[in-house]
């Protein structure tokens, strides 16, 4: 039992052990004098292929995509319930059928309520 | 399943969707009030034709028929139907919103009435969310800074609270293996608790549920959101959230408490005592900060907080003698029944005086008396009502609680409540005597509108109803406090 | 071998983490992370009570589902109420959300 975790409690130091070798052999060779450290404004930029960047990588996310992520949670609801009927769904019969039916239509309204208060609109 | 069973509940669902859907599709918003007292309308009639099954079980032990839920069922649509009709003035502020206003009354109603009947812990947690999710909107929705803030403070004490309660759930859970509240009962009686340290894992989880369910009755430490949701939220939600949270939560209390953990009595007695204590945090703390207020609808905050104590007092009644629980049910119910009629009165005088003066300060209540006669008389009778005096039904419901914790050995406890209400009498009486011995800043009458008056009439006459001829509801809480165990 | 016990550390640790975290974060939406986290250290503590108290009932995995549903639905709630807070007032952190007194 314990050998089998030891492989990967192995794999892990070896993962741990290369990342940290990757980031502190740059730090390590500057110390040594071994590569040269000048830096200058155009080398401490981002680079990027392209374009030079503007701003901040911390933007916000227009809220807009909230009422988006509001109706995909919905769905997400829908089919945590959905699942399991589903995986039973004769032994539930229609009493099941209807039950799910009904919540079903819950749901729908909601999407009907976003869609007529033009939520799903982008302007 | 038996459907029919939850017919009352169904139709709350039914007009609550009806009334979405219609204001998508008509302009004339004033018929989404008729809708809805229609809809409260037909589930009392659903509610009463439920009388003859009482005391059953339904899907699976889930939820419970019996006298308890049809009292609550009962006074959750009488308090939605009074703040409907409070606020057909007040919706207007909602601008295009008043739909979804209908509809979150209904379906916070509709999960208080469900808190009232559930027998099982999911069902326990998702019906009190279903409440509770409503009001977080609910309160947020004057959309002004006040409002959002204090929805804002609600939403998250709210969800912290609900985090503890499960986590007090998940204990009892793991202790006896069932969410059923019977089986919990009969798997602790199994188990041979005899005192605290026998299963310390029970005991936290009971801590935690009276923590997590603290939140909703507004108990001490757990009253933060109160002063600040009552001052910044709409008043007619304000008013239904301080009425109908409470009751929920006390119903859900009494039931949990009384079926799961009344046995052993060792079990019982030890959280008959948290209540105690934490009867006496609520009455001295709330009374002692609601002295200092300013604003109106925060002094009702902590008044509320005040009352939450005088209830508590019950509770521990409940807990400390089991033998004598009868007595301890039914005074929580008279006592909620003249709690609800009193600040729901209270709440729809500020209404009213509010659209006129447009403040909820105390300074500005000055000649109330002299501008609206009877807006004041009703809002005198509802504080007086409040403070517990003669002839109101603040004074029975009180004289009730504190007679049966005496009888049961609570004498040092009924003492301090005593005095608190005594102190309590201070600031409501600084209201009145605003409303009547001050001198005006002007003249002007303030109107009320039809739907005001009649709601404010109706709250009015039933305090003092209660409190002259207290014998017919007394003996209604009496058969209302039967619990189904099962 | 891990047991019940290994559970519910880690829940009783990962609900003192979001409790902490509730008390101290400086930032509504932090604030309503670290609720998420509390609700599943619940969470955890019900799976394992699940597989080892009654491993032949489903009940507690099924008290999970609805704890995560209904903490969806609480967390949809909260982030509309947070941006109409941020709208009003241009700021999500809670030393700000002053106007009325704690």
């Amino acid at each position: 039992m314990l050998e089998t975790y030891g492989f990967v409690g192995l794999f892990i130091i070896v993962t741990l052990g290369f990342a940290a070798i990757m980031i502190l052999l740059p730090v390590a060779l500057r110390f040594l004098k071994v590569v040269p450290h000048h830096p200058t404004s155009v080398k401490n930029a981002t680079f990027e292929c392209g374009m030079e960047t503007i701003g901040k990588t911390w933007v916000q996310f227009n809220f807009r995509y909230y009422f988006y992520a509001l109706l995909f949670v919905a769905l997400d609801v829908l089919v945590v319930f959905i699942y399991p009927w589903a995986t039973q769904i004769r032994q539930l019969g229609y009493s099941g059928l209807f039950v799910i039916a009904a919540f079903m239509g819950i749901v729908l309204v909601g999407y009907l309520y976003a869609w007529k208060k033009g939520a799903l609109e982008w302007n | 399943m038996d459907f029919t069973l939850l017919t009352p509940e169904l139709t709350l669902l039914v007009t609550a969707i009806a009334v979405i859907l219609l204001d998508l599709f008509i302009s004339r918003k004033g018929f989404l009030t008729v809708v809805s007292l229609l809809g409260l309308a037909i589930a009392t009639v659903f509610t009463f034709g439920l009388r003859d099954d009482l005391s059953q079980a339904a899907f699976s032990k889930m939820l419970a028929v019996d006298n308890f839920a049809f009292f609550f069922k009962l006074l959750f649509i009488g308090i939605a139907a009074m703040v409907i009709i409070a606020s057909t003035d007040y919706v207007s502020k909602f601008k295009n919103f008043r739909g979804e206003y209908h509809a979150l009354i209904l379906i916070a109603t509709l999960g208080m009435m469900l808190m009232a009947a559930t027998t099982e812990l999911i069902t326990v947690y998702v019906s009190l969310e279903v409440a509770s999710i409503s009001l977080y909107a609910l309160s947020g929705f004057l959309k002004d800074g006040k409002s959002s803030e204090s929805a804002v403070k609600y939403m998250i004490l709210g969800a912290v609270s609900s985090a503890v309660l499960l986590y007090g759930m998940a204990l009892v859970f793991g202790v006896t293996g069932k969410t059923q509240i019977g089986e919990i009962a009969a798997s602790i009686q199994l188990s041979g608790y005899s005192n605290l340290l026998d299963n310390p894992a029970l005991i936290m989880g009971i801590v935690l549920l009276v923590a997590g369910f603290g939140f909703k009755i507004a108990a001490i430490p757990f009253q933060m959101w109160v002063p600040d949701v009552y001052e910044g939220a709409p008043t007619p939600v304000v008013g239904f959230l301080s009425v109908g949270s409470k009751a929920a939560g006390f119903a859900i209390i009494v039931r949990l408490f009384f079926t799961a953990f009344e046995f052993p009595e060792s079990l019982s007695l030890d959280w008959g005592a948290i209540y105690a204590v934490l009867a006496i945090a609520g009455m001295i703390i709330g009374n002692a900060s609601a002295i200092a207020q300013s604003n109106i609808k925060r002094l009702l905050g902590y008044s509320s907080i005040a009352q939450a104590g005088y209830l508590l007092v019950g509770l521990a009644t409940l807990g400390i003698a089991p033998a004598n629980e009868v007595i301890g049910r039914s005074s929580i119910l008279f006592f909620l029944i003249s709690y609800a009629l009193a600040n729901l009165g209270a709440f729809v005088a500020i209404i009213a005086i509010s659209n006129k003066i447009e403040s909820d300060e105390i300074k500005d209540y000055a000649g109330i008396g002299k501008r609206a006669p009877v807006l004041a008389l009703c809002l005198t009778v509802c504080l007086i009502s409040l403070i517990g005096m003669l002839p109101t039904a603040g004074f029975m419901a009180k004289f009730y609680i504190f007679n049966g914790a005496v009888q049961n050995g609570l004498l040092w406890l009924v003492i301090i409540a005593v005095l608190n209400s005594v102190i309590s009498a201070f600031y409501y009486l600084r209201v009145v005597k605003a409303m009547w011995f001050n001198e005006p800043a002007s003249l002007e009458k303030v109107p009320s509108s039809g739907a005001l008056r009649f709601s404010l009439l109706i709250t009015t006459l039933g305090v003092l109803f209660m409190g002259i001829v207290p014998n017919l509801l007394l003996t209604f809480a009496e058969w209302a406090a039967r619990i189904l165990r099962f | 071998m891990v047991g019940l016990q290994h559970y519910l550390i880690l829940s009783a640790a990962l609900f003192a983490i979001g409790m902490y975290g509730v008390f101290v974060k400086r930032n509504a939406i932090a604030i309503l992370l670290c609720v998420e986290l509390m609700l599943n250290a619940v969470n955890i503590a019900l799976a394992g009570f699940s597989r080892y108290v009654t491993p032949a009932a489903l009940t507690g995995q099924i008290f999970v589902i609805f704890i995560m549903i209904v903490a969806a639905a609480e967390a949809a709630i909260g982030l509309a109420i947070i941006i109409a807070i941020y709208r009003n007032r241009g700021s999500i952190d809670p030393d700000k959300i002053n106007l009325l007194k704690w």
